[in-house]
């Protein structure tokens, strides 16, 4: 999350790509990173342990969202 | 509202605003701080350590703050401080190992004078409760790592189920009693100089051998805890041998000096490639080097008898003899190594001397 915000901020496209169960932390750094709201794709936990089709899938669920975060980024506040 | 009714009300308004741990805090009041801050000739907006990443720093003055409400004693303070001098040193930190998933806890050991002057335990239960300035020490390091630097559990700490460690891990080594070189001497310190060094690490483990008497024998007891599977996150690591006396004192006996233990204990820190595989452990994935299930496109397999090595050098292993020596009790923790934090410089370690007023 720090790294996608903070190349964001320097005018880089970037989108971070989360599980759900890490939710809450991602929020939280983004409000330390200045950047409350900022948007990120959300997939399935877990991920290390998923064997090649699942990681098919989870690719699958990722990439609509990393598309329209990349094509319409969030506003900085 | 009587004096004791406006403490209890004065602790309940320091829960209300999300300052403890989850037991007491002691409010800090401004002029208790400046008792604190009274004790260190450092300025009181110095910083001590810094999180970049985070955008977040901890002065002397945050410091203090969270130091008075641990409940340490005012003269307390410098060794806080040398505490956080030793973390910033050590490195996991910075680059968010505090915030892991992984959960460990800064491990603090003093050692020198100031452990008598200040009444830090050394000997029976010294990873126990009991004595205020071990416990209010180490809480005064987790109260400011929530309170100054905000790594709270659900939010920033990602922690999947921590450790104790993280309410508080500070021992003192047992000089008096170890046949040993103190850990700080191995830093280039005097005897004469008190010194508090710090090593993140992930739980301890107990090692229970009160029978034996041959030393290859306690060696090979020792290692059977630095080798167990569930503790091999990375390729290798690090670990600490939180020696016994009694077990210090049999190794000594035997013409075993510190180096030679931990020459030792490095030399029986291998498994077989075997015992990995059968855990699930036998493949590194690169380049943080976590250790994983092996997959056809690691290479041919191995001889599964073929050794392992779980430490890289003989250094990675500190020993600190420590505890009471009324029974032949140690402890081993393990630490995660440079892989998963590249910050991490080693052990980190700050003389107090330099934070006394």
């Amino acid at each position: 999350m720090a790294d996608a915000i903070q190349l964001e901020k320097r005018g880089i496209p970037a989108a971070a790509i989360c599980t759900n169960a890490l939710r809450a932390s991602a929020d939280a750094m983004a409000k330390v990173q200045g950047f409350p709201g900022f948007r990120y794709a959300v997939i399935e936990h877990p991920v290390s342990n998923l064997g090649v089709e699942e990681l098919r899938a989870r690719a699958q669920q990722a990439l609509p969202q990393v598309l329209e975060i990349l094509l319409a980024p969030s506003r900085e506040p | 509202m009587s004096e004791l009714e406006a403490a209890q009300a004065a602790m309940e308004a320091c829960y209300e605003a999300g300052w403890s741990d989850g037991l007491p805090v002691l409010p800090p009041w401004p002029s208790r701080v400046e008792a604190f801050l009274a004790t260190t000739s450092a300025p009181r907006e110095a910083v001590v350590l810094s999180l970049d990443h985070l955008g977040r720093a901890v002065t002397v003055e945050l410091a203090a703050v969270n130091a008075a409400m641990a409940g340490c004693k005012p003269e307390y303070f410098p060794v806080v401080l040398a505490a956080l001098e030793a973390l910033e040193a050590e490195g996991v930190a910075r680059v968010g190992g505090w915030q892991s998933t992984t959960g460990g806890a800064p491990l603090l050991v003093v050692n020198g004078p100031v452990r008598q002057q200040l009444g830090f335990n050394a000997s029976g239960n010294v990873l126990g409760p009991g004595f205020r300035a071990n416990a209010t020490v180490g809480r005064a390091i987790r109260l400011t790592i929530l309170n100054a630097l905000g790594i709270r559990p659900h939010d920033l700490d990602q922690s999947t189920q921590g450790t104790a460690a993280k309410w508080t891990l500070c021992v003192a080594e047992n000089e008096e009693e170890s046949p040993f070189e103190p850990l700080h001497a191995e830093w280039g310190c005097a005897a004469s100089t008190s010194v508090v060094s710090a090593l993140h690490i992930r739980s301890v483990d107990f090692v229970d051998n009160r029978q034996v008497s041959r030393p290859e024998q306690l060696l090979q007891d020792l290692a059977g805890t630095l080798v167990r599977t569930g503790a091999q996150v990375t390729a290798q690591g690090w670990a600490v041998i939180l020696l016994g006396p009694e077990h210090a004192q049999l190794l000594a006996h035997h013409g075993y000096r510190k180096a030679d233990v931990r020459q030792a204990l490095w030399e029986k820190a291998a498994v077989s490639h075997q015992t990995l595989a059968r855990a699930g452990k036998d493949g590194v994935e690169q380049p943080l080097q976590w250790r994983r299930p092996g997959r056809p496109q690691d290479g041919p397999p191995s001889d599964p008898l073929s050794v392992i090595r779980l430490v890289a050098r003989p250094e990675h292993l500190a020993i600190v003899v420590t505890g009471a020596g009324t029974a032949g009790v140690s402890a081993v923790a393990h630490a995660l190594g440079p892989s998963l934090n590249p910050g991490f410089q080693g052990w980190g370690w700050a003389a107090v001397s330099k934070w006394v007023r």
